[in-house]
C-alpha cells in the first residue's frame, strides 16, 4: 500500500511537467518488474547470445548441409542424421562415451563425497582453507594433469617402477596406460573439484539437530546417514553428477592422450571429422546429437533422483 | 570479401568452406579487434611463420634465417598434412607450409598457394633437379609450386634385442601376432594407408579401385588389435620403443636415427616389400603476410648448415646436392642415403599423388578401422 501511494505522489509531480523521453522508460522500468530483471541481466544474455546461441544455431544449419568437397552443399537435408543413427562406429562410440564418463562420474562422486563430509562435519576451523588446499592440485592446467596420469600411469611410470622395485609384479602392467581405464582414472581425478564444491555445500547446510534427533530416536550412524545425510545431500550429489557427466562424455584431450585405440571416444571423432575426414556437417550433426543424447539421459537420471527421494520421504 | 556476394553463395547452394569461415571470423573478429587497429601497424616486423611437421620446428634448421632476420620464425605444427589442409582452408594464413609430393597437387588445386620464384633463392641452383620434377609441380613461367625440402622413408623401427626377427625384415614385422599391444602405428592415414596397401600388395597405381579399398581394409583390421597405440607424435613411439614398451613400429627416418644416436638398439628395417618413400617440400602460402621472409625460411630450409643437421641428426635425404659432402660418405651408407635420391626413392613404393575424394574416403574409412570397426 505504501509503496502505490508514494507512486502516485511521484506522477502527480511529475505531471506537474512535460513527460521527456527519459522519464517515459523510468516510469516503464518502474512498473515493469520483469524489465528491470531483463536489464539486470542484459550483460550475460548478450554474451549467452553471441557465445552459445548463435553458434549453435549455425551448428544446427551446417549439421542439416552436406559435405561437396572442400566446400558445402547448403541444401537442407537430414541426411547426416539418418546416417548418423544407421551407422555403428557413431552409435558405439557414443555409446561408450557415456559409459566412460558414467563410471568416472561415479568414481569422483564416490572419492570427493567422504572428503566433503569430513569438511563439513568434523572440520571446524578453518573451512574455507581445507576447501582451499582441497581444490589446489586444480589450480594447475587440466592437460598438464592428464599428462601427469600418463607419467604416473605409463610403462616405466610411477606405478609400474614403483611395484616392480617392490617386487609385486615382475613386468610393468601395460593395462594401465593406453585403456578405458586410464581413461576414467584421469577423469576422476582431472575433475574432483567439481565435485567437492557442490558436495560440500549440500552436506554444510544440513541441519545438525536432525541427526541428534535420529540418534535420540534410536537410529545409529549408518542409519542416520541412509536416512538423514543422504537424502539431504541429494542436491549436491546430482549437482556434482550434472558437472562432471557433462563435459567428460564428449572430452576429447583425455582419450587422446591416455586413451589408446579402444578408448577413443565421440569427442575424439568430432575432433576427426573436422581435421583429417574433412566432413564438417557430420561434425556438427555428432556434435548436435552428444547434445540431444546427453539432456535425455539428464532427464532420465533427474526423474529417478526425484522417484527415489519420494519413496524415502 | 562482399557481404552480398557471400548471400547469394548461400542461395545458390554453394558456399566455400573458406568463404564461410571467413565471414564468421570476420564478423565476430572485427569487432573484438577495433581497439588493436593501430597496434597491427606496429607489428610489420614479425616473423614469417611456418606451418610444418612436428620435429622441424628446431632452430638447428634456421641458422641463416636467424643470422639474416635476428630471431626464428613463428613455428605452428601438424600431426598430419591433411589436417594441416583442412585447417589453411578454415582461414589459417600461414607464409610457409610443409606439404609431401602425395599431397601438393592437391595442396596447388585450393588455390591457397602461390607459385615460388626460383631466382630469389640462392641455394636453388644447388638443389637437385630430380626432386624438383615431381608430378604436378610446374608452375606458370618456369617457377614451381614446391620447393623440394626433405625425402625419406616410412619403414620399421625395431629393437634388434626385444624383436626376434624371423628371416627377413619386412612388414610382416608390424603384423606379427607374438608381439600383440607391442607395436606402433603412425596415426596419420598418409603413412599407414599405404603401408597397408604394401602389405596387401596392392600396387600404388591400383590404390584408388575399390578392390584395392577393400584388401588395404582388411589388413588394417588384422593389424588393428596388434597396436598399442596410434600416434602422430613421433616422439611418443620414440619413447616407447626406446623403454621397450613397443618392440616395432611404423616411423620415418629420424626416430631410429635419434634412437641410435641415443643409444638404444634399434634398427631401421629394410623390408623385403619395399619401404614407404616420399619427398616433402615447402609451399608458399598465397596470402603470404611476410612474403620476403617466406622466401629467407625457404632459402634456409635449402642450406648445407640446415642439410647437415637433417642427414646426420635426422638421418633424412635433404635437397641440396652440396649437403651430402658436409657428411662422410661412410655415415651416409650407415643411414641407407645416398646422393642419388632416385636410389633410394625408387627402390621403395614412391607415393602417387591421389584425388581430394580418394583422400577423404580413406581417411574416415580408416578412421572407422582405428576406431575398431
Amino acid at each position: 500500500m505504501a509503496d502505490t501511494s508514494i507512486s502516485q505522489e511521484q506522477s502527480q509531480t511529475r505531471s506537474a511537467r512535460p513527460k521527456t523521453v527519459r522519464d517515459r522508460i523510468a516510469s516503464k522500468l518502474y512498473k515493469s518488474e520483469s524489465l528491470r530483471g531483463y536489464l539486470l541481466m542484459s550483460p550475460t544474455l548478450l554474451i549467452l547470445t553471441i557465445g552459445i546461441i548463435i553458434p549453435f544455431f549455425i551448428l544446427v544449419m551446417i549439421s542439416l548441409w552436406t559435405r561437396d568437397g572442400f566446400a558445402f552443399d547448403t541444401t537442407l537435408t537430414l541426411a547426416n542424421y539418418f546416417e548418423a543413427a544407421e551407422r555403428p562406429i557413431y552409435g558405439a562410440l557414443m555409446q561408450r562415451s557415456f559409459w566412460i564418463s558414467g563410471l568416472a562420474t561415479f568414481f569422483t562422486v564416490l572419492l570427493c563425497y567422504p572428503m566433503a563430509y569430513y569438511v563439513a562435519f568434523h572440520v571446524h576451523r578453518n573451512k574455507m582453507m581445507w576447501i582451499i588446499l582441497m581444490t589446489l592440485p586444480f589450480w594447475t592446467s587440466y592437460l598438464l594433469r592428464v599428462f601427469a596420469w600418463k607419467v604416473i600411469l605409463g610403462y616405466e611410470g610411477v606405478i609400474n617402477s614403483g611395484f616392480m622395485s617392490l617386487g609385486w609384479i615382475e613386468a610393468p602392467m601395460e593395462f594401465l596406460l593406453y585403456s578405458q581405464t586410464a581413461v576414467v582414472i584421469t577423469l576422476a581425478h582431472a575433475w574432483a573439484a567439481f565435485a567437492i564444491l557442490p558436495l560440500y555445500v549440500s552436506l554444510e547446510k544440513i541441519d545438525k539437530s536432525l541427526l541428534e534427533a535420529a540418534t535420540d530416536l534410536g537410529d545409529g550412524p549408518v542409519a542416520r546417514f541412509f536416512r538423514i545425510t543422504l537424502p539431504l545431500s541429494m542436491p549436491g550429489v546430482i549437482a556434482a553428477s550434472f558437472l562432471i557427466f557433462i563435459p567428460t562424455t564428449g572430452d576429447y584431450i583425455t582419450p587422446a592422450l591416455v586413451g589408446g585405440p579402444d578408448a577413443m571416444m565421440i569427442g575424439n571423432l568430432v575432433q576427426k571429422q573436422f581435421g583429417p575426414i574433412n566432413n564438417w556437417p557430420m561434425g556438427a550433426t555428432l556434435s548436435i546429437a552428444l547434445v540431444a543424447w546427453i539432456s535425455a539421459i539428464g532427464l532420465v537420471f533427474l526423474w529417478l533422483t526425484r522417484k527415489a527421494q519420494e519413496k524415502l520421504t | 570479401m562482399d557481404v552480398v556476394d557471400q548471400l547469394g553463395a548461400v542461395r545458390e547452394g554453394k558456399l566455400s568452406r573458406r568463404k564461410f569461415t571467413k565471414g564468421l571470423l570476420s564478423a565476430g573478429v572485427a569487432l573484438a579487434t577495433v581497439p588493436y587497429a593501430p597496434r597491427k601497424a606496429m607489428a610489420a616486423g614479425e616473423q614469417a611463420t611456418y606451418f610444418t611437421w612436428g620435429g622441424y620446428d628446431v632452430p638447428e634448421l634456421f641458422q641463416p634465417y636467424q643470422a639474416k632476420n635476428g630471431a626464428l620464425p613463428d613455428f605452428a605444427t601438424f600431426g598430419g598434412s591433411e589436417e594441416a589442409l583442412t585447417k589453411m582452408r578454415g582461414g589459417f594464413v600461414v607464409d610457409v607450409s610443409h606439404p609431401c609430393n602425395q599431397a601438393m597437387p592437391r595442396w596447388v588445386a585450393t588455390d591457397l598457394f602461390q607459385p615460388i620464384d626460383t631466382s630469389r633463392l640462392e641455394n636453388w641452383p644447388d638443389v637437385i633437379p630430380s626432386l624438383v620434377a615431381l608430378e604436378g609441380n610446374e608452375a606458370p613461367d618456369g617457377k614451381v609450386w614446391m620447393s623440394p625440402f626433405d625425402w625419406g622413408q616410412t619403414s620399421v623401427t625395431y629393437r634388434t634385442d626385444l624383436f626376434e626377427l624371423e628371416g627377413e625384415e619386412s612388414w610382416d614385422m608390424l603384423w606379427d601376432p607374438r608381439y600383440a599391444n607391442q607395436l606402433g602405428s603412425l596415426a596419420s592415414g598418409g603413412d599407414a594407408w599405404w603401408v597397408g596397401a604394401i602389405k596387401a600388395g596392392v600396387d600404388f597405381a591400383d590404390i584408388a579401385t575399390d578392390e584395392a579399398f577393400e584388401k588395404i581394409a582388411a589388413v588394417m583390421r588384422e593389424q588393428r588389435p596388434l597396436i598399442r597405440t596410434y600416434t602422430d607424435d613421433t616422439t611418443n613411439l620414440q619413447q616407447a620403443l626406446a623403454s621397450g614398451e613397443m618392440v616395432a613400429a611404423m616411423t620415418w627416418n629420424d626416430s631410429a636415427t635419434t634412437l641410435k644416436a641415443e643409444g638404444v638398439p634399434v634398427e631401421f628395417a629394410s623390408p623385403k616389400e619395399g619401404a614407404l618413400t616420399w619427398v616433402c617440400g615447402v609451399m608458399i602460402h598465397k596470402e603470404a603476410p611476410n612474403l620476403d621472409r617466406a622466401y629467407d625460411v625457404i632459402d634456409s630450409l635449402l642450406s648445407t648448415e640446415s642439410g647437415q643437421f637433417l642427414i646426420d641428426d635426422y638421418g633424412y635425404g635433404h635437397s641440396n646436392i652440396k649437403s651430402f659432402d658436409t657428411v662422410s660418405p661412410e655415415r651416409l651408407t650407415e643411414l641407407g642415403l645416398s646422393k642419388n635420391p632416385d636410389d633410394v626413392l625408387s627402390a621403395g613404393h614412391f607415393q602417387v599423388p591421389q584425388t581430394q575424394e580418394w583422400e577423404t574416403k580413406m581417411n574416415s574409412m580408416f578412421e572407422e578401422i582405428k576406431a575398431g570397426f
